[in-house]
This record gives C-alpha cells, structure tokens and sequence, in this order.
C-alpha cells in the first residue's frame, strides 16, 4: 500500500525528515494530514495502532477490544464511582471503533468557549465553513429508513408518547447498512472513519503513515521542536526498531490521555496540561421487552432524545454485543445466563451527561498512566434523573422490567416502582459509569495560565508544537465530539499554513 | 464443557496479552489470590477456589463481587473479562440467538444493490482530484 508502512516491514533503525509530523491519525490527526498534505507540505504520520482493513472486521467483539483499542478497551478512571472508559488505538483512531455520530459544536458550547475561556475566531459563523466541509468529506447524514433497527424505534416511540423531542441521528456514513458493527470497525466501509477517508486521501497526497510506531519524545532544540523520537511496537508488545523523524512542525493529536502524557514526558506544556478532563460519563438502561427486539439488527444508535439537553442530558438507545452487555449486568453464574438467554429481547439505552466536574491524567513513577476524574454530586443527580427518564421511556415503550445501572439496584417492574426506588437518594458511588468521549486535557486560550494551547492549537511557549484532538476543548461538548475535532483540524491546519516561515 | 472452559480460558489468555503489562500482572495476581484465598473461606474448608463444587465456589465468588474497596474491584473486573470471554464464543451466541455474520452478510448485499453507484462515487471521491492516486486504503 503506497505511503503506508507497518512494523512487519521496518527491520532496522529509521531516520527520516519531512516537513510536518503528526502524532495518532484520528479525527485530528488524519485531518491534519489531508490539510497539509493539500497545501504541499512533505508530512509523516505515526499511529502507535495496527493497521486493519474493513475486510478484517467481524462482529467479534473481544477481538476487536484486543486489535482496535487501547488496553483491551479497559480504561479505569479512578474516582467514586470509577469510569471505564476505552480508547480506540489503531490506523484511524477512535473513529474506526465510534458510532459516528457528527454534530456540530452547539452554538452555546461556543459561546462559552469564546465569552468564558477567551477562545478566539470559535463563534458559529467561523466555524460553518469547516462544519460544512467536514461533512462534505465524510458523507454526515440520515441513516436510509429501512437500517433502523427495532431497539431505536422502541425508544422512539417511548420518548415521543411522553411528548419529548427525538431527533434522528447525524452520522459520518455511505449509505450505512445497518450492520450495528460500528464499535468493531465497520465491515462494510459505509461508515466514513478516517480509515477509508482522510486517511487514503492523506496518502495518495503523498503523506507517509507508519503504523505500529508508539512516540515517546517530541525533541527540541531551545525552545522551538525538532522532531519526535519514537520505535515501532513488535506484536506481542516487545520494542522493534527505533524512529527518528526531525521535522519543523509537530502535532500531537493522540487524544486527550495520551496526548497530555507524551507532552509531559517530553517536558513541555504548562500547568494546565492534563488537567480539565472531561468525559461525558454515561450509563445504561437494561430493558426487557415482551416482543423480539432484536437490537443487533439495525444501525448503531438511530435516534437522539433531545427533549433534556439544556439541562445536559442526551438519551439513546444502543445495542450492546453479548460480550459487553453480559459484562455490564449485575448478575453473575445461572442468573447472568438467565438474563442473557432474553438476550434479543432487550433494549439497552440510557443518558449521556454533559459534565461539570473536571479529572485528571498523568503518570506516576511506578504506577504508569492514572486517570482520575470525581463525578460531581450535580452530575451524579443528572445521571440518575437520566436513568429515570430513560427507564419512564422504555416503560411506555412497553418494557416488562429494567435493571438500572446502580449497584445493589433491585429489578424494577413499573413506572411506580422506578419513582418509589428513585425517590430516595442514589449512592454516587453506586452509579455504573462509563465514557467513550475524553476531552480537555490540553486546553485552548489565549492566556497560557488558563490554556496550553493558543486559540488555534499552537502550544503556548513551544515554536512549532501544536495539538489536534478532543484535548483543545476548554470543557465538554454536550454532544459527539468528533466533528468538532475535525473541524477544528481544519481550521487550525489552514492557520498554520498560512503562518508557517517560508522556505 | 471442557471444550468451551478450554477456549474462554484461551480468550482470557490472549485478552490479558492485550492489557498493559501493569494491569496484566496485576489481575494475574489476583487470579491466584482468588484462587487460593478461599482456602481461608469457611465453607471450603481449606480448599482452593479450582476444587471447590460448584455451589460453595460460586456462593465464594459471589462474596468477592459484593466486597466494597479494590479487592473486590479485581474480582469484579475478572468477572467481567471472564463473562465477556464466555460470550464472545459462537456456540454460546447462537444459544441465546445472535448470530450476526448471516446478518451482516445480507444487509450488506442488500446496501450494495440498493446504493451501488451512489456508494461508488462516493468511495472514488475520497482521492478525487489527485492524479495517479491509485488504489486506496480499505
């Protein structure tokens, strides 16, 4: 494959020159690639993932934990309650293994960014051309009727008899077929990852991307960069050859953990690196229906209810395979298989929150990367009002009996049985919280006590460094990320390219 | 069973071959712990978890799952990788009615005759407007 090389093919030691380098080739990270490598700069890629072609995506999903995400998907953000989280880690990013969902930055998350944090050029009508093109690129639009899947419609139906707003879901995809595979890489293509879109276009512009090869350092010489230093990761995990790439500019763009952590190992970014993070904690609704759901049947979450989301609350129903769903229940021995022998017919949904609090990642000697983040006592309230309105939906959408999401929860089998057991205060330890959605840790402004980053991804006090992913965010988006990201990829690419010292 | 006990184990295996080496090590640890600390269970009597009938392991197991603090963290994390391992098998799958590969094989067909030039030209404008682009990534 032109352009593209992975660790099987490096049997020694590399050096090589160009003239941008980017670090992680996600939403960010591919983005930029395509948009230098259009304005005709010489740029080198580094995924520390593997590459995988959609022809070697299954429904296996515990092998796509091991081939596609970082740790196993098993990220653990310490706190009461911990979050897991997980991580895409591979040629594209996060958005080979994301539900590909594109929304647009909402016009009040701007505002904030803008008139709170000091953000410059963020407003909406600065943005549009970038959205516009995003989605131009990546195909966003409404999923074709006959791929919605029977779980969506319940909830729908759920939300729209209590007379909420439910809107259809804006998604990066080609004629989606419905596959409901979008968290083990899309086996069809349809959905427009940067794996079949910035990606390719990046290396046909004549970009160069090396898979397998994990960054350590990015090098300086003064104060401005001079490169990254890095090797290539054997399978297994074993250290292959080492990789030297000097280059002028460098964009990191490995996500809002790894990120902060290869800043800070490279001793640079100030005080606020790492710090900020948000993670859009969400949770899941286990339903029970009469009828055959057949949730796995029908695209990866069809439907937003929208009805709650000035007080920061998304509800959505989203299948979960066998694995992760027998993971998540509260059940274990002859009673987890008697919940999972029900398997087709259950609806799994619950409410996405956009955070208050804010966590932490850094590394500490010994102990390797930490992740700490505390769920506020007004999140927590969210999180359980959202568990509430989703479960009031799927009880008028039919469900028979729920398990809610808090440890030591008994079964609930009527609306008034939810309000009884939801009257009475929801331990936050108890909450079942997960995220899929890290943003922060490397924050925008203007003034370097506040931020890491100028306005437009350039690191405060670092000639050259710039980053490009969910770290840039001052706070949480309230929604999907990832056109964000890409936009302001895009918008952060043409700055620099038009800043960029000649010769 | 022994066939199925056999490839979750192997799962397993390779799922902890996916984690940090930090976090392998550890819940490695804690496999042992397990499995020895119900010696000091009052049921079993002196014997480790692997001999004990099914009853009193899971009534020990179960004990683990309701600690609060970071033991019974561990325990809840390797009751969840070992779910997912049992689950991720096909013949357990097809028992509770997923089987998706016939699905996504028919969807997929049915996505190409339904969309085909629309997909088509959306698949070559990736590279549009580069010369000698080739073939692309899939």
């Amino acid at each position: 494959m032109k352009g593209l090389t992975t660790q099987a093919e490096v049997p020694g030691d590399l050096r090589l020159d160009c003239d941008t380098v980017i670090v992680g080739s996600g939403a960010g990270g591919a983005t930029m690639a395509v948009e230098l490598a259009e304005a005709g700069l010489d740029v080198i890629v580094l995924e520390e993932g593997g590459y995988h072609p959609t022809e070697s995506f299954t429904a296996q999903s515990v092998r796509a934990l091991r081939t596609l995400y970082r740790d196993g998907g098993g990220g653990m953000a310490l706190g009461r309650p911990s979050v897991l989280f997980a991580e895409g880690r591979c040629v594209g990013g996060s958005t080979v293994v994301n539900g590909g969902m594109s929304w647009r930055t909402p016009a009040r998350v701007l505002k904030r960014w803008s008139e709170r944090d000091g953000v410059l050029d963020i407003g909406e009508q600065d943005l549009d051309p970038f959205f516009a093109r995003a989605e131009a690129r990546h195909s966003t639009g409404l999923q074709d009727p006959e791929t919605i899947g029977r779980d969506s419609q319940l909830m729908r139906a759920g939300a729209q008899a209590r007379d909420w707003e439910v809107v259809p879901n804006r998604r990066n995809q080609l004629h989606c077929a419905g596959t409901n595979n979008c968290n083990n890489g899309c086996p069809t293509g349809a959905k427009r990852s940067m794996l079949v879109t910035s990606v390719p276009r990046a290396l046909a512009l004549g970009a160069r991307l090396f898979a397998d090869c994990r960054v350590d350092q990015v090098t300086r010489a003064g104060r401005a960069v001079t490169g990254v230093t890095g090797h290539f990761v054997r399978p297994g995990g074993g250290q292959g050859p080492r990789l030297t790439v000097r280059a002028r500019t460098v964009v990191v763009a490995g996500g809002a953990l790894q990120t902060p952590l290869l800043l800070a190992r490279s001793g640079l970014g100030s005080g606020p690196l790492g710090r900020n993070l948000s993670l859009h904690p969400n949770t899941t609704v286990t339903a029970f229906f009469d009828e055959d759901v057949t949730g796995w049947q029908g695209v990866h979450q069809a439907f937003q209810v929208r009805e709650f989301m000035t007080e920061g609350l998304i509800l959505t129903a989203t299948n979960l395979p066998p694995p992760t769903l027998a993971a998540l229940l509260p059940a274990y021995g002859r009673e987890l298989g008697e919940l999972m022998a029900d398997y087709n017919r259950i609806v799994t949904a619950g409410p996405l929150v956009e955070d208050t609090g804010t966590g932490r990642v850094r590394h500490l000697p010994g102990l390797g990367t930490q992740v700490f983040y505390q769920l506020t006592a007004a999140d927590a309230a969210r999180m359980v009002r959202g568990v509430k309105l989703t479960a009031e939906a799927l009880f008028a959408a039919g469900a028979r009996r729920m398990l809610l999401p808090f440890h030591g929860a008994p079964e609930v089998r009527s609306p008034d049985q939810l309000r009884s057991l939801l009257a009475r205060p929801v331990p936050r330890r108890s909450i079942q919280a997960y995220s899929i959605h890290l943003m922060g840790t490397a924050r925008m402004s203007e003034d370097p006590r506040r931020g890491v980053t100028d306005s437009y991804g350039a690191v405060h006090g670092v000639p050259g460094l710039f980053v490009a992913d969910a770290s840039l965010f001052p706070g949480p988006t309230g929604i999907n990320p990832m056109e964000t990201v890409i936009a302001l990829a895009m918008r952060n690419a043409r700055r620099l390219i038009d800043r960029r010292p000649a010769g | 069973m022994h066939h199925r006990t056999d490839r979750v184990l192997a799962e397993f295996e390779a799922m902890l071959g996916a984690l940090v080496p930090a976090a392998a090590k550890a819940l490695g640890k804690a496999i042992v712990a397990l499995d020895q600390g119900a010696r000091l269970y009052p049921r079993a009597r002196g014997r480790r978890l692997t001999q004990l009938d099914d009853e009193t392991a899971e009534a020990y197991v179960r004990a683990w799952l309701a600690r609060p603090g970071s033991g019974g963290e561990l325990v809840r994390r390797i009751r969840s990788l070992v779910v997912m391992c049992y689950y991720e098998l096909p013949p357990v799958q097809r028992e509770i009615g997923y089987q998706p590969a016939p699905y996504i094989e028919a969807v997929s067909r049915r996505r190409l005759a339904s969309y085909g030039p629309q997909i088509r030209a959306g698949e070559a404008a990736v590279t549009a407007g580069i010369p000698d682009a080739g073939p692309g990534l899939s």
